[in-house]
């Protein structure tokens, strides 16, 4: 095995010293990621596992298509994209906290520290907002031979198969009344749901047909766990190296790096901060783009 | 200016401090030394003392249940004594089986052979053998053991709950473990199970990270990772497939977890509990299966391979010869390392896996079957013509090889998926496991303990007991498992209560009856080992060398009872590997000592 | 000399020995602040022709032909094997580590080709003996294509 490796005429292996020449800390951070990223990638390889083992899977651009304050447009991936760019530049402001911790300019570690904290809060409120969305959405399905209303759950999938026109007209008159005004809003805002719930199931059934309404049906209910649990346990990452580094600029302020004699603790925070957006990376990859 | 520069300076710093503080010593409270300690020698006592406790719980559990297969028709009366409702009328009930059968796996596998084994003696060796003052980080090291504690204290509890602890099988599959309701076992001792485990998974993680680098960064001078001891290298190998594993089983657990209690549908699908559909639906149970065994194959060498370097030691230096094929030994490891990863489906033939996947695993499957065999050879030639001391750890060493080669033979059979056919959940693999897994690396775990524990306590265990235990243990072993093959290869199946209602078993309710005797005769020795071990703390011969073994490694250069820091003064250099015996006329030339310049090369 | 060990020391007091001997040469402010500026772009670019491939897939439809997608799908996954490369060597510095170290990280994660190979494979062999042996989930899974189509906007099944 790699014994008598040598560069620069030193003999790494041959005791005495580390045989990377980094400090244990860094070491054990390394392969404390490489652990996590076994975490990460179970979890992503039993998302794949399930897809491949199923017959349908929801199109990510119908389920991902909607963005803050746009109503109903229709963006597909536009709000994600939006947070991939936030992490991609936490990670960038990180490696610049990191450098200045090299130069042992503690001016410099506390300015993009705070970015990068920042950065972090950012992501995690748009995440906030993606699943608060996602749970709280109404989309029209079809079961059981009448329409309901459903978000994305961990129990309940909206995303399935559009439902056969032909079963529509009377899966309408199965309805609550209800639910067919909410459905008439979301065909036509002209008029508002207080006053749509007021009129008789007829004319509301009226007004849905004469739009189109898209009508689905309900998908596979792994897809919610996972994204949910996916994107959550990403999420909890992201909080805790939040916390770290909020740690971190604590230690920075009270100079307890000044005293150590060298910023290197703000070398293993960033490690783990850019794990996990190369993590995100991946998750954005397996769930949004392909 | 660069952090190196700061790393020397503060390095300087510590040993200016030593000379300031010259004879100086830490005033240690009782709760230092011995409960929070940080010291790894201290740390490995109590993964081994708590190892023991749970090896006498799981130990007993297989006593209670094979008082029921050995004696499906008879009563104990004395079990309802003690354990109530779950054995009226002195007869063990099915809830009560299932949850012994289960917990024993459980408690055996992780508690003992894993924390206890490795957790023991990679605490203990490490530092001492590649010449360290402690782990990398001794504060990691003792949040390892409080973590594992805190998974014993949460397993233990579940053992006294009214529902009982989980029983759906150590591996707990689902939907038995996903559901509560599907049987009483799956109610709340099986969450306590999943958080025990996961409690677990962390204290591994901490110890592997440390063990690591530990090997890696802290090696003394001279110490060239060629010459560090084989059970230094095992226990290497062991951390490595600790840490890129046991992540997969907590990701696994996770999702179990969603499954039970956020109605998520992971691994369920298609489910009916006592006529009424669930409304779960896309899950597959087989994809825990998967998630279960990538950990669950590298756990196997993950108990195995710290009993392998250990006796690889062990027989080396009661030979009096240098070990067989150093090099050939850490290839072989380094194979077993990587081949356990890729090999898992080879327990998941009959659960519907792809046919032509399977071929490809059974393929990787044998492979494993050249590195095990270059260490079997390596070990035989290693006894071959040595000047053998049969000390108790040297007995309990070559019983490890010959079971190691009885068990292992077994899983020639049991990689082929078309034998697999017949023999999978059978007897026959219950007889394969604890032979070549359970037993061997118990063997492993005694010769350790055997060797090492003049190391830990400066006394040395009770001979005449070690040569009963040893005796009584192997031959029990073999009366126990041989018949069992037998059974399995007639069909007879795992997990079951009573196998009385099939006529073509009826031939082995005497062998069975036997099996048990025996067991509880195993057991009593054992109990035997467990008063050696307590007595010989307190009161066992001392010792009055340094290296009672006349060994080469590092350990025996230490004080009789070294303190915190391992070396008075500097630490020593080395410069030769660690198995120069019988060289040059010598009966052994240890590590310390430099190479003179008319010395033989080996 | 008696030399007591002291736990609550920071950096290897465990070792007997400093554990970092040669001084790593951190380049200079320019090239480094250069070097940064470069992957940043090169990542943000990325990850737009990534988002645009998205675009692409979801303009298609569902009609598209199998192995264009399957192309698409492809290069999206190379697009992030290469961002995850330049994370990992650029910001997470691996790539100014010594070799010795690079390997010990590269050879572990070879692992995951195996481990998403069977699981996948396996995955779909599961799918495959369902359709096979279990009508009742075929039919109820496969999703049937409705002739009845308004317009390009309606959400269709996306294939897989």
């Amino acid at each position: 095995m790699a014994t008598t490796a040598t560069t620069h005429k030193t003999k790494w292996w041959s005791g005495g010293k580390s045989p990377f020449n980094i400090e244990y800390g860094k070491v054990m951070m390394w392969y404390f990621l490489m652990s996590d990223a076994f975490t990460f990638g179970a979890f992503l390889i039993s998302y794949g596992t399930i897809r491949f083992s199923q017959n349908f899977w929801p199109d990510p651009n119908h389920v991902f298509n909607a963005f803050p304050f746009a109503g109903h447009a229709n963006l597909p991936l536009a709000f994600v994209s939006v947070m991939t760019f936030i992490l991609i530049i936490s990670s960038v402001t990180m490696v610049l906290a990191v450098h200045a911790g090299h130069k042992g300019d503690k001016a410099g570690v506390r300015k993009w520290l705070l970015w990068t904290i920042l950065g972090g809060l950012m992501f995690l409120g748009c995440q906030a907002w993606e699943w608060w969305h996602m749970i709280t959405a109404e989309h029209a399905t079809l079961v059981d031979g009448q329409i309901q209303l459903l978000g994305q759950t961990t129990k309940v999938n909206p995303w399935g198969a559009a439902a056969d026109p032909a079963l529509i007209g009377d899966a309408l008159k199965n309805t609550d009344a209800d639910i067919l005004a909410k459905l008439a809003y979301q065909v036509d805002h002209s008029v508002p749901v207080s006053q749509l719930v007021t009129q008789s199931k007829e004319s509301l059934i009226a007004t849905i047909s004469q739009h189109d309404l898209k009508v689905g049906t309900p998908g596979p209910v792994a897809f919610g766990g996972f994204f949910y649990g996916i994107t959550g346990f990403h999420g909890f990452h992201v909080f805790s190296g939040v916390i770290i580094n909020i740690v971190m600029l604590i230690m920075t302020q009270k100079n307890v790096f000044e005293r150590r004699g060298h910023y290197l603790m703000i070398e293993k925070a960033g490690l783990y901060w850019h794990f996990v957006d190369l993590v995100w990376v991946f998750v954005f990859l397996a769930f949004y783009l392909i | 200016m660069s952090h190196a520069a700061h790393i020397e300076h503060s390095a300087v710093g510590f040993d200016s401090h030593h000379d300031g503080d010259h004879g100086h010593h830490h005033k240690e409270t009782f709760l230092t030394k011995y409960v929070f300690s940080q010291d790894h020698k201290m740390i490995a006592k109590q993964f081994l003392i708590t190892g023991i406790i749970w090896a006498f719980i799981g130990g007993l559990f297989s006593v209670l249940f094979r008082l029921q297969l050995g004696f499906p028709d008879q009563s104990f009366p004395i079990l309802e004594t003690f354990f109530g409702q779950w054995a009226e009328g002195g007869k063990i009930k099915p809830d009560f089986y299932y949850a012994l059968v289960t917990m024993h796996g459980t408690v055996l596998v992780f508690f003992v052979l894993t924390a206890g084994l490795s957790g023991t003696f990679a605490n203990l060796l490490i530092p001492l053998q590649v010449g360290a003052r402690d782990m990398a980080s001794p504060l990691m090291n003792m949040l390892s053991y409080w973590f594992f504690f805190a998974a014993s204290i949460v397993m233990l509890a579940s053992l006294f709950i009214q529902t009982g602890p989980a029983s759906g099988g150590w591996t707990a599959y689902p939907p038995l473990s996903a559901l509560g309701q599907a049987s009483i076992g799956s109610k709340a001792g099986m969450d306590m199970w999943i958080i025990g485990m996961a409690l677990f998974i962390v204290s591994q993680l901490l110890a592997g990270l440390n063990y690591i680098s530990t090997i890696l960064n802290m090696r003394t001078k001279g110490m060239a990772m060629t010459r560090l001891p084989l059970t230094v290298w095992a226990l290497f190998f062991t951390a490595v497939l600790g840490v890129l594993s046991f992540p997969v089983l907590l990701s696994g657990a996770v999702l179990l977890i969603f499954d039970r209690t956020l109605g998520t549908s992971f691994y369920l699908s298609d489910i009916f509990i006592a006529g009424e559909a669930l409304p779960n639906e896309g899950g597959s149970a087989i994809l825990y299966q998967h998630l279960f065994w990538f950990l669950g194959h590298p756990e196997v060498y993950i108990i195995l391979l710290p009993a392998m370097g250990m006796v690889s030691e062990i027989l080396s230096i009661n030979s009096r010869k240098p070990i067989f094929g150093y090099m050939a030994m850490l290839g072989s490891m380094f194979a077993i390392c990587i081949l356990a990863f890729l090999v898992w489906a080879h327990h998941m033939f009959v659960t519907g896996l792809n046919p032509f996947l399977g071929s490809v695993f059974v393929l990787l499957t044998l492979l494993i079957a050249v590195p095990s065999a270059i260490k079997v050879f390596n070990w035989l030639t290693t006894l071959w013509r040595g000047s053998i001391r049969f000390t108790p750890a040297m007995l309990f060493a070559i019983g490890f090889v010959s079971l190691f080669i009885s068990g292992g033979l077994t899983g020639i059979f049991l990689g082929n998926s078309t034998i697999d056919i017949h023999l999978h959940d059978t007897m026959f693999v219950v007889a394969h496991f604890h032979i070549v897994m359970g037993v061997a690396s118990m063997f492993g775990m005694f010769a350790g303990i055997y060797h090492w524990f003049p190391k830990m306590y400066g006394r040395y265990m009770n001979n005449t007991l070690a040569y009963v235990h040893f005796w009584v243990t192997i031959v029990g072993a073999y009366l126990i498992f041989w018949p069992i093959h037998y059974q399995g290869l007639a069909g007879m199946p795992r997990r079951y209560l009573d196998k009385s209602q099939w006529v073509n078993f009826s031939q082995f309710h005497e062998l069975d009856a036997m099996i048990t005797i025996v067991t509880i005769i195993v057991f009593a020795v054992q109990l035997m080992f467990i008063f050696n071990f307590f007595y010989s703390i307190f009161k066992g011969r001392k010792v009055t060398t340094l290296n009672p073994w006349k060994a080469t490694t590092l350990e025996w250069t230490t004080p009789i009872n070294p303190g915190h820091g391992n070396w008075d003064g500097e630490i020593p250099e080395v410069h030769r590997w660690a198995y120069d015996y019988s060289k040059d006329g010598r009966d052994f030339i240890p590590q310390t000592e430099p190479v003179s310049e008319n010395e033989s090369t080996h | 000399m008696s030399s007591h060990y002291d736990p609550t020391k920071a950096i290897s007091s465990s070792a007997a020995y400093p554990e970092v001997v040669e001084h790593p040469h951190h380049e200079d402010d320019a090239t480094f602040k250069k070097k940064v500026r470069k992957t940043t772009i090169l990542l943000s670019v990325i990850t737009v022709i990534e988002l645009a491939i998205g675009l692409i897939l979801y303009a298609m439809g569902h009609g598209a032909n199998h192995l264009v997608v399957l192309m698409f799908k492809g290069a999206v996954c190379i697009l992030t094997l290469a961002k995850a490369y330049y994370i990992v060597s650029i910001f997470m510095h691996l790539g100014d580590e010594i070799r010795n170290f690079i390997m010990t990280i590269i050879v572990p994660l070879l692992l995951f080709i195996w481990f998403i190979a069977a699981f996948l494979i396996d995955g779909n062999s599961y799918k495959n003996l369902r359709n096979d042996f279990d009508p009742y989930f075929k039919q109820t899974t496969t999703p049937v294509i409705h002739e009845v189509k308004k317009e390009p906007t309606t959400p269709e099944p996306g294939k897989q």
